[in-house]
C-alpha cells in the first residue's frame, strides 16, 4: 500500500466524519472504515477483532456462560474441566464467568471515562483554543496543574478516602485524564483558527458555530478518537490497579479484583491454583490493553500525516 | 475672443433606409478650436471620428442628415451652399486623410495631385503651383524629386508626407489629420510627429488631430477630447487625462495603449460597442461601474473641473475604497509595541489594479488584512463604496471584498471537495438555490481554468498542485462577485512558470470581470506588469504611490530608486529606456 493510499484513507476518514455531522452518505462512512481497517497492520486487525471479540463477550456474558459469577457454582479451586473451562476460584465459584462479567466492568470504565474525559476535555479545549482570551489562560493553568499530578498515588489517596464504587472511580479518573485531549484540542483549535482557509470562511461571514461544526470538529475529531483509545487504556489499567490494591469495590466482578484475590490467597504460588486463577483475568488484562495499543497505535499511524501537515505553518 | 472653430451639438445620422431607419454616427457633439491650438480627438474605431472630421469638411455623402452647427469664422458651415463650402474647403480647412494608397491617384503623378488644388483654389499658374509643390516638400522633408514620382513608388512614411504637404497647399487655417500614423512605424511617426510640431510651430496651423494612438497625440496635443459610439465621453487636458482618466472608457482606452505604461502588459477594452441606438450611456455594458441609471439615461459632458468635463452620471471613475488614519502595532515579546502599519491612507478606484510593493515585514501584508478586515476594526477608517466600515464581513454578500492568501496550501482545507470549497461562501450566507450554487462554482471553476467536470469537483483539495489550489481559492472569491480582490502575495509560493499562469489569469480576469484589485507583491516587476497604480510601503509606510511607470522611471524616495535598481541591475533592465 503506497503513500498516497494512506493519504486518500486520511481524506476518507475525515470525510466520513464530516458527512456524519450532515447524517448523510452512510455508504461512504462504511466505505471509509473499511478503508481505515484495510490500511492497518495485521496486528491492528487482529486487536480491532479481538476488541470486538471481548465486547461481545461482555455484552452477552449471560449467553456465553453457564454460572452465575457471584453463584457457589461448584467446589472451591477445581481445575479446568467440562463443569467449569476454566476452574473454580477458593469461593468455588467460575472463573471463566468471572473473566466474562468482569469484561463489563473493565469496558465500562474504560468507555465511561475516556467518553467523559475525552468528550468533556475536548470541548474545553476547543473553547479555550477558539475563543482564546482569559478564559484560554485559566484553561491552561488548570491543565498544567492536573497533568503536573503525579496521577497514581492521588489516584490511590482518593480512592482510599472515597467510598470505591464504580461512579467514585470513574469520576476520580476522568478527573485525572481530562487534561490530555483538552491540551490536544485546544492547540489544534488554535493553530486552525489561524488557518487562511478559516480566516476566508469568516470573512465570508461564517459564524463560530459554522466554523467549529464544519472546520474545526472534522480536523479535531480523529486526533481526539486516538487520544480517547489511550485514556480507555489507562482507565482500565488504573481501575485494575486499583482493585488490585485492593482498593475497588469488593463486591464487584473486575479483573482486577479477581488479581487482588488471587494474590491474596496465601502462598498461591506453591500451589497449581495460580495456573487457572492467577492467569486468566491477567491474560484477559493484557489482552484488552493490548489490542487496545495496537488499534490506537494504528489509527495514530492513519491519522500522522494529517498531524504533521497540521503542524506546518 | 471668438473661437476658429465651433462645432455645437453636432449629430450626424446615417440613413440606412427609406423608412427612417438611420445610424447615428456622432451624437451632440461639440467643441471648439482656438488659433494655433492642437486638439486631439481619440476613440475606438467606429466612435464617429472620422465622421467628425468629414463633417467638418462638408464632405459627407448624401445619406446623412446633420444636426447642429458647425460655425467656422462666424459662418455655419452646415448650412452654406455647396458653392460657398468650396471655397473654404482645402483653402481654410484642409483634411490629411490616413496614409493610403486610394487616396492618391494611383495614376497621376504626386506633384500633379499637388499642384491640382492650388490651381483650382488658388488660381496659380502652373509652373507657380510646380515651384510652390516643391517648396512644401522642402516643408516636409521630402525631397522635390519624388514630385515625379507616382504614388506607390513612394513609402507609406513618404506618402504621407505627401498628403500632408497637399493639404498645405492652400495654407489653410486649419488642419484636420485623420489617422496620419496609424500605419506607421515608430521611426516614421516620431518624424511625422516632429514635423507637425515644427508645422505648428512656423505658421501657427490649428489642427485636429483625430487618432486611436494616445502616445502619439499626448506628445502633441494640448487639449483631448474622447469619443465613444458617437458621443463625446471625457474632454480637457491631454497630459492630466492620461496622468489621470475620469472616465473608465479613457482609462480602458489608456490601458490599451503601448508605449504609456512601459512596462505593463496590454489589455483591451472587453465588449463591444453597442449597435444601434441605446438608451442610456453607450458604455454601459462595458464599464465597472454601472448603475441602473445609466441603463436608461444617457449622461451629458458635465465640468467636473477646470476645463475638464466628463459624462458619467457618477462624475467619472469612483473610488471604491478610501482607507485613512490606518495604524496597527504588535506587542514584541519584550512587551514595546511594533507599529506594523503608520499613518496609512489609501484609495482604490473602481476597476483599478494598485499594487502594494515593499520588501518582507514592510506591513503590506498586514496593510492587505485589515483592509479586508481580517483584524476586525478600530485601527482607521475605511469607507467602501461611501459607507464606513465598521469591522463588518464586506465579503459575507455579493459586490463586496473578497481576499486570496498567499500559501495554497492553507488556503483551502484539504478535507474539502473542490465543490465544496468553492461553494463554500454561498452555503454560509444560504445564497442561491442549491442546483443553482453547483452551476455557479463550474462557471466560477471554468474562469479560472480549471475543469469543472464531476471527477474533477468532488478530487479533495489536498490532492491537487499548489497552482490548482490557487486557482481553486481564486474561484472561491469570484464566485462571490467582489468588487475589490485583494491578492496577497498570491503566486510567491509558486514555481516560475505557474506563478505567471496565475498572474495572467487573475490579470485577464480582473480586466474581463471588472473588478478593483489590491495586488501585494514583494517583487516590483511583477507589479509593474500588472498594476496602474504602485504603491511602495517601507517599515508600515507608503513611502510612494503614484502611476506605476511613474514609480519606475522617477522614483522620488531613496527607497523607491534602491529596489528599482535592485531590479534593474540584476535583471539586466535599463531603466529610464
Amino acid at each position: 500500500m503506497g503513500k498516497g493510499a494512506i493519504k486518500t484513507d486520511i481524506f476518507w476518514l475525515q470525510n466520513h466524519w464530516r458527512n456524519q455531522w450532515h447524517q448523510r452518505y452512510w455508504k461512504h462512512i462504511i466505505e471509509s472504515i473499511r478503508r481505515t481497517f484495510a490500511s492497518f497492520t495485521m496486528a491492528g486487525r487482529i486487536s480491532l477483532i479481538g476488541l470486538l471479540l471481548i465486547i461481545f463477550v461482555a455484552i452477552f456474558a449471560p449467553f456465553v456462560t453457564m454460572h452465575e459469577p457471584s453463584a457457589i457454582s461448584g467446589s472451591s479451586l477445581v481445575p479446568p474441566g467440562p463443569e467449569h473451562i476454566l476452574g473454580t476460584d477458593e469461593l468455588g465459584m467460575d472463573i471463566w464467568s468471572q473473566i466474562c462479567y468482569g469484561a463489563r466492568m473493565s469496558l465500562v470504565i474504560g468507555l465511561a471515562v475516556s467518553l467523559i474525559s475525552g468528550v468533556g476535555g475536548g470541548i474545553l479545549g476547543l473553547l479555550g483554543g477558539y475563543m482564546g482570551g482569559n478564559w484560554d489562560k485559566l484553561l491552561l493553568r488548570a491543565i498544567d496543574i492536573t497533568m503536573a499530578l503525579p496521577s497514581f498515588p492521588l489516584l490511590i489517596v482518593i480512592a482510599a478516602f472515597l467510598n470505591p464504587n464504580i461512579v467514585n472511580v470513574i469520576l476520580v479518573l476522568v478527573f485525572l485524564s481530562w487534561a490530555r485531549p483538552a491540551r490536544i484540542v485546544r492547540s489544534s483549535a488554535l493553530s486552525m483558527k489561524k488557518q487562511q482557509y478559516i480566516i476566508s470562511a469568516r470573512l465570508n461571514g461564517a459564524g463560530s458555530s459554522y466554523i467549529i461544526r464544519r472546520h474545526i470538529m472534522p480536523e479535531v475529531l480523529p486526533i481526539l478518537f486516538v487520544s480517547i483509545l489511550n485514556i480507555a487504556s489507562y482507565a482500565i489499567v488504573a481501575e485494575s490497579g486499583l482493585a488490585f490494591l485492593g482498593l475497588g469495590d469488593p463486591t464487584s466482578k473486575s479483573w482486577g479484583m479477581m488479581l487482588h484475590y488471587a494474590t491474596s490467597f496465601r502462598s498461591i504460588y506453591f500451589t497449581p491454583y495460580w495456573q487457572w486463577w492467577l492467569i486468566p483475568p491477567l491474560v484477559a488484562l493484557i489482552f484488552l490493553l493490548l489490542c487496545l495499543a495496537f488499534v490506537g497505535r494504528d489509527m495514530e499511524r492513519v491519522i500522522d500525516p494529517k498531524l504533521r501537515m497540521g503542524g506546518r505553518s | 475672443m471668438t473661437p476658429l472653430l465651433q462645432i455645437n451639438d453636432l449629430s450626424v445620422d446615417y440613413l440606412t433606409d427609406e423608412n427612417g431607419g438611420y445610424f447615428r454616427a456622432t451624437d451632440r457633439i461639440s467643441l471648439t478650436l482656438e488659433k494655433g491650438e492642437m486638439l486631439a480627438v481619440v476613440g475606438e474605431s467606429g466612435s464617429g471620428k472620422t465622421t467628425l472630421a468629414l463633417s467638418i469638411m462638408g464632405l459627407l455623402p448624401e445619406n446623412v442628415s446633420v444636426k447642429g452647427s458647425i460655425i467656422f469664422k462666424g459662418n455655419d458651415l452646415n448650412s452654406m451652399p455647396e458653392e460657398d463650402k468650396d471655397t473654404i474647403r482645402w483653402k481654410e480647412i484642409a483634411i490629411v486623410f490616413q496614409n493610403s494608397l486610394e487616396v492618391l491617384n494611383p495614376v497621376m503623378r504626386v506633384g500633379d495631385q499637388i499642384c491640382e488644388p492650388m490651381i483650382k483654389h488658388l488660381h496659380l499658374e502652373e509652373d507657380e503651383a510646380k515651384k510652390r509643390s516643391s517648396e512644401l516638400f522642402g516643408l516636409v522633408d521630402l525631397d522635390p524629386v519624388w514630385l515625379e514620382a507616382y504614388p506607390h513608388q513612394l513609402s507609406g512614411g513618404m506618402r504621407q508626407r505627401a498628403l500632408i504637404a497637399m493639404a498645405l497647399s492652400c495654407q489653410p487655417d486649419i488642419l484636420i489629420l485623420d489617422e496620419v500614423t496609424s500605419a506607421l512605424d515608430a521611426f516614421t511617426k516620431a518624424k511625422i510627429a516632429d514635423l507637425l510640431i515644427r508645422l505648428q510651430k512656423d505658421f501657427g496651423y490649428s489642427m485636429i488631430l483625430i487618432s486611436h494612438d494616445i502616445s502619439f497625440l499626448s506628445s502633441l496635443t494640448n487639449r483631448m477630447m474622447v469619443m465613444y459610439a458617437g458621443r463625446a465621453m471625457e474632454r480637457g487636458d491631454t497630459d492630466k487625462m492620461i496622468d489621470h482618466p475620469l472616465h473608465p472608457y479613457t482609462r480602458g482606452l489608456i490601458n490599451s495603449t503601448p508605449g504609456i505604461f512601459l512596462y505593463r502588459d496590454l489589455w483591451g477594452i472587453p465588449g463591444e460597442a453597442p449597435e444601434g441606438e441605446v438608451p442610456g450611456c453607450p458604455f454601459y455594458s462595458r464599464c465597472t461601474q454601472r448603475i441602473q441609471q445609466c441603463k436608461t439615461s444617457c449622461p451629458d459632458l458635465r465640468p467636473v473641473d477646470i476645463e475638464r468635463e466628463v459624462a458619467c452620471h457618477l462624475g467619472g471613475v469612483v473610488t471604491l475604497l478610501s482607507a485613512s488614519g490606518m495604524n496597527y502595532s504588535y506587542r514584541m515579546p519584550d512587551g514595546k509595541m511594533l507599529d506594523a502599519i503608520k499613518d496609512v491612507c489609501l484609495d482604490i478606484s473602481e476597476g483599478e489594479v494598485l499594487a502594494i510593493v515593499g520588501q518582507t515585514g514592510s506591513g503590506k501584508s498586514t496593510l492587505a488584512h485589515m483592509l479586508a478586515g481580517v483584524m476586525g476594526s478600530g485601527f482607521g477608517e475605511v469607507l467602501f463604496k461611501g459607507n464606513r466600515m465598521n469591522g463588518e464581513r464586506y465579503g459575507s454578500h455579493y459586490g463586496g471584498i473578497q481576499i486570496v492568501f498567499q500559501d495554497p496550501v492553507n488556503a483551502t482545507s484539504s478535507r474539502f471537495t473542490v465543490l465544496d470549497a468553492v461553494k463554500e461562501p454561498l452555503d454560509i450566507n444560504n445564497l442561491e438555490r442549491l442546483d443553482e450554487r453547483i452551476k455557479l462554482v463550474k462557471l466560477a471553476l471554468s474562469s479560472v481554468g480549471l475543469p469543472c467536470s464531476d471527477e474533477f469537483l468532488n478530487q479533495f483539495c489536498g490532492s491537487l498542485s499548489g497552482g490548482q489550489r490557487q486557482r481553486v481559492a481564486l474561484a472561491r472569491a469570484l464566485i462571490m462577485k467582489p468588487k475589490l480582490l485583494i491578492a496577497d502575495e498570491i503566486t510567491s509560493s509558486l514555481d516560475v512558470s505557474t506563478s505567471a499562469n496565475v498572474l495572467r489569469l487573475l490579470k485577464g480576469l480582473q480586466n474581463s470581470q471588472g473588478f478593483a484589485m489590491i495586488y501585494i507583491t514583494h517583487d516590483l516587476m511583477i507589479a509593474l506588469k500588472v498594476a496602474d497604480r504602485i504603491a511602495i510601503m517601507e517599515r508600515g509606510r507608503i513611502i510612494e504611490i503614484g502611476n506605476s511607470h511613474q514609480v519606475m522611471l522617477h522614483p522620488h524616495e531613496e527607497a523607491t530608486r534602491k529596489l528599482v535598481e535592485a531590479k534593474t541591475n540584476r535583471g539586466g533592465l535599463i531603466p529610464g529606456g
